[in-house]
Order: structure tokens, then C-alpha cells, then sequence
């Protein structure tokens, strides 16, 4: 195999589609070939840049919403309508036995503290974030770049009195759900760590109002969940969440930073 | 009434699935949100009325990027007011070929490109051909050169020389901003 050829398989070699015969070919070849290793390592970059950097743009929730509409939802066939008359009535009254059992339990058990919700939500915001659910929809340590990407696509304007620096760089932002409401997602990094800022309207939410510790200009909620530290805040019409796996003091940090005064 | 007579919502289900990634080459094709979001509609609208001819057990990733690429060729294109840079056949005939990666020939280079920002990246692909832009963005959404035959309607030889010339016009697009 010679240097064009290789040149032209690269990407196969280097996404795995070659047959094995092929592909020790050119890990021979490439072994050889100082000219093709060097070719080979920018395509590789330029994969990587790509993968991690390249803006991605996701239908909004809107268009999926007009896209099923008017696909239409799957006919039952004729066998679960039967079924469902058998068991509808049935089933109503496992229900109606559920419900009392369910009364009688909330009853006897006391409920989890509101707040509780509220840590869960963030912890399972910030999940979404590190197992890809949530893609980063704006890739840039400029604050001057994402706080403008924000526009139209939030129902509030996200203030952030912390650009990032080097301690706790700002690596980008995206849109996402926190309970009812949408919330705008800064990440900031530190070291291997990622670190999610949500932002949300914090009105109708149950701020706890015990157990604070001054933060900032705020006074904020600190716990753990999950195995991440959770710091919760609010700040006139807005509230805020910091996650992640890094340690408490330094999410700390950029906590009080995010809060202080403005 | 039978479902073996609608094959449309159950493929549906599996279609929607893929409405985040056909809006992202959607929106790389357009170049905006709106006509982006029209172009993912009129897509599914010609998908749901071709479905009775998907074959099951097809690829049915590559049968939506299909639609929409055609959607984009007949109609769309000929309704837009902004005309694409570059044709749709054609990588930029004045871009060297791909083992002409001189510029990135040392760790510095790579380094250079390594921080380029996300903006700057999106300008450079837009600055290809729509066809160009079409099998970068499919090659990075895991599709197989077949496959990428397959959607853009030429032989695989054609995809795999296209694609790398794709790739180099890139890279020396990005060289402008990594300096």
C-alpha cells in the first residue's frame, strides 16, 4: 500500500471499518512513514476539534412537538381493544386499592423536604450534561460570547457575575429544563472536574429558609446527593444551582464568586 | 383496522427519533434556525408520505438524511434569498489535496488547531461547498461511507475522495483562524 492509499484510508483505519488484514497494513505502513504518521495525527485533530467544538444545533422542543403531530400516533390493533375491555374495569380497581394504599402510606410516612426536589432536579440536570443527553450548545470561554447565545431562548435574562478565569475556566452553555421552568447552563471546569451552573426564575420554588450559610452576597443551601456537592442560591428574581463531583470547598469557591455582590 | 396497513407510525416513533441530527445538517445546509426548522418539516412531511416504501430492516438514518438533502436540492434551495457559497457537486477545486497538511506538520500547528474556537470552526465549514459540508457533518454523525453514498447518490469511491478533499479544504480554512 502506498502513501495516497493510505492517505485515503486513514479515516476508515481511524473509525475502525477496515478488515483486519487491511487495517495492520497500514499500521505497518504508518510505522514506516513518517509522512503518513504526521497525516494521520491531523486527522485525527481535526476529528477531535470537530467532535468537541463544532457548534450543534438540536431541533428545539417546538418542532419536535409540530414533527409528531402530524406523524400520526400508532392505531391500537384490534386484540388490545378487546383486551382493554376486560381489563379496564379490572384494572380500575387495582387502581382505586393503589390510591387508598398510597394515601394511607403518605399518611403514616412523612414526605421528603421540597428542597429535596430541587437537589435532584440539579444533580440530574448537571447527569444530562456529563452522559451526553444534554449536548454543550455553545462552546466558548467568552461570557461575552454565551450570554449573548441566550437570547430568545430563555424567558429571563441569566446574569453571572463570574466570567471565568483560570482557576475555573469557562468552557460553554446550553438550554435545559430545571422542574417547570427552563434554565440556562453555564459550564465551568476545573481541572478534570465539570461543573454545571444552572440559572432559572426562582419564583414558586421551595427555597429552603433553614440551614444557610452565607455565601456571597446570598446565603445558600449546601448538601450532598448522589455523591455530588449541590449548592443552591438565589438572588433576587433568579435562582441559581452549582453541581459537581469536585471538592465542596473548591465548588465553594466559585459559588461565593457567582454570588458575590454586584 | 389492521396495522399491516400502516406501516407510517410506528416508523414515526423511530423517525422522531432522529430529529435532532437531521435539524443539525439542516441547519448547516441553510445556515439559519428558520429555514432550518422548515426544511426538518418538509422532510418529515416527505418522509411520512414515502413511508409505506421504506424497506424495514433498512437503514432508515441515512433514508431521512436522504430526503432531506433531496428536499434541500429540488425546492429549498431554488426558494432562498442568500445563494450558498460553492456548488453542491464540487469541493473547491482551488483547495489542495488532502496530503497537503503542511501547515500542521509540527506539535505547535496541532497545537494551534487544538484551540481554535467553536465559532470560528462553524465559519470555516460554511465557508465549503454544501456538498462539502454535507459529508463532513455525516462522516462525524457515525455514518459509514456506504451509507454516506447512499444519501448524497454516488459511488463510495466518489464519497471517500470527496470526503478527504472536504476535510483538507477544512483544515486550511481553520489555518486562517488558527494563526
Amino acid at each position: 500500500m502506498d502513501c495516497p492509499e493510505v492517505r485515503l484510508t486513514l479515516l476508515d483505519h481511524q473509525r475502525a471499518r477496515l478488515a483486519p488484514e487491511a487495517d495492520a497494513e497500514i499500521l505497518a505502513h504508518l510505522e514506516g512513514c513518517a509522512s503518513c504518521r504526521e497525516a494521520d495525527a491531523v486527522e485525527r485533530a481535526l476529528t477531535e476539534v470537530l467532535e468537541a467544538r463544532l457548534p450543534q444545533y438540536p431541533a428545539s422542543l417546538a418542532l419536535k412537538r409540530r414533527l409528531a403531530a402530524r406523524w400520526p400516533a400508532p392505531v391500537e390493533d384490534r386484540r388490545a381493544i378487546r383486551m382493554r375491555r376486560w381489563w379496564l374495569p379490572a384494572a380500575a380497581l387495582g387502581l382505586t386499592l393503589l390510591v387508598v394504599a398510597l394515601v394511607a402510606y403518605a399518611r403514616i410516612v412523612p414526605r421528603p423536604a421540597p428542597v429535596t426536589a430541587m437537589v435532584a432536579e440539579a444533580v440530574n440536570d448537571h447527569l444530562r450534561g456529563l452522559d451526553g443527553r444534554r449536548p454543550v450548545e455553545i462552546t466558548s470561554r467568552e461570557i461575552h460570547q454565551v450570554k449573548p447565545w441566550f437570547a430568545g431562548r430563555l424567558d429571563f435574562a441569566p446574569r453571572v457575575a463570574f466570567a471565568g478565569d483560570d482557576e475555573f475556566p469557562l468552557r460553554g452553555a446550553a438550554v435545559e429544563y430545571f422542574l417547570d421552568r427552563k434554565a440556562a447552563v453555564f459550564l465551568y471546569g476545573r481541572r478534570l472536574h465539570t461543573i454545571s451552573v444552572l440559572v432559572f426564575r426562582a419564583d414558586d420554588l421551595p427555597w429552603p429558609t433553614t440551614a444557610l450559610t452565607p455565601l456571597g452576597g446570598a446565603h445558600a443551601y449546601v448538601t450532598v446527593a448522589r455523591g455530588f456537592n449541590v449548592i443552591l442560591w438565589r438572588q433576587g428574581e433568579l435562582g441559581y444551582a452549582a453541581i459537581s463531583d469536585l471538592d465542596a470547598a473548591e465548588l465553594s469557591q466559585l459559588a461565593t464568586r457567582l454570588a458575590r455582590e454586584r | 383496522m389492521d396495522t399491516r396497513d400502516e406501516p407510517a407510525p410506528a416508523l414515526g416513533r423511530q423517525a422522531l427519533a432522529y430529529a435532532d441530527t437531521l435539524h443539525n445538517l439542516a441547519r448547516y445546509l441553510t445556515g439559519n434556525e428558520a429555514d432550518a426548522d422548515d426544511l426538518v418539516q418538509e422532510t418529515y412531511a416527505r418522509a411520512l408520505a414515502a413511508a409505506a416504501r421504506f424497506t424495514p430492516g433498512s437503514n432508515l438514518k441515512a433514508w431521512l438524511f436522504r430526503i432531506l438533502r433531496n428536499t434541500f436540492i429540488s425546492g429549498y434551495r431554488r426558494r432562498r434569498h442568500d445563494p450558498t457559497v460553492g456548488g453542491l457537486d464540487t469541493v473547491d477545486p482551488a483547495v489542495a489535496p488532502p496530503d497537503s497538511a503542511g501547515w500542521l506538520r509540527d506539535d505547535l500547528e496541532l497545537d494551534r488547531l487544538r484551540k481554535i474556537v467553536a465559532e470560528d470552526i462553524e465559519r470555516a465549514l460554511m465557508t465549503l461547498s454544501e456538498d462539502a459540508r454535507t459529508v463532513i457533518l455525516l462522516d462525524l454523525e457515525g455514518l459509514t461511507e456506504v451509507e454516506v453514498a447512499e444519501v448524497v447518490g454516488c459511488a463510495v469511491g466518489t464519497v471517500k475522495s470527496r470526503l478527504a478533499r472536504a476535510r483538507a479544504a477544512l483544515r486550511q480554512r481553520l489555518r486562517d483562524y488558527a494563526r
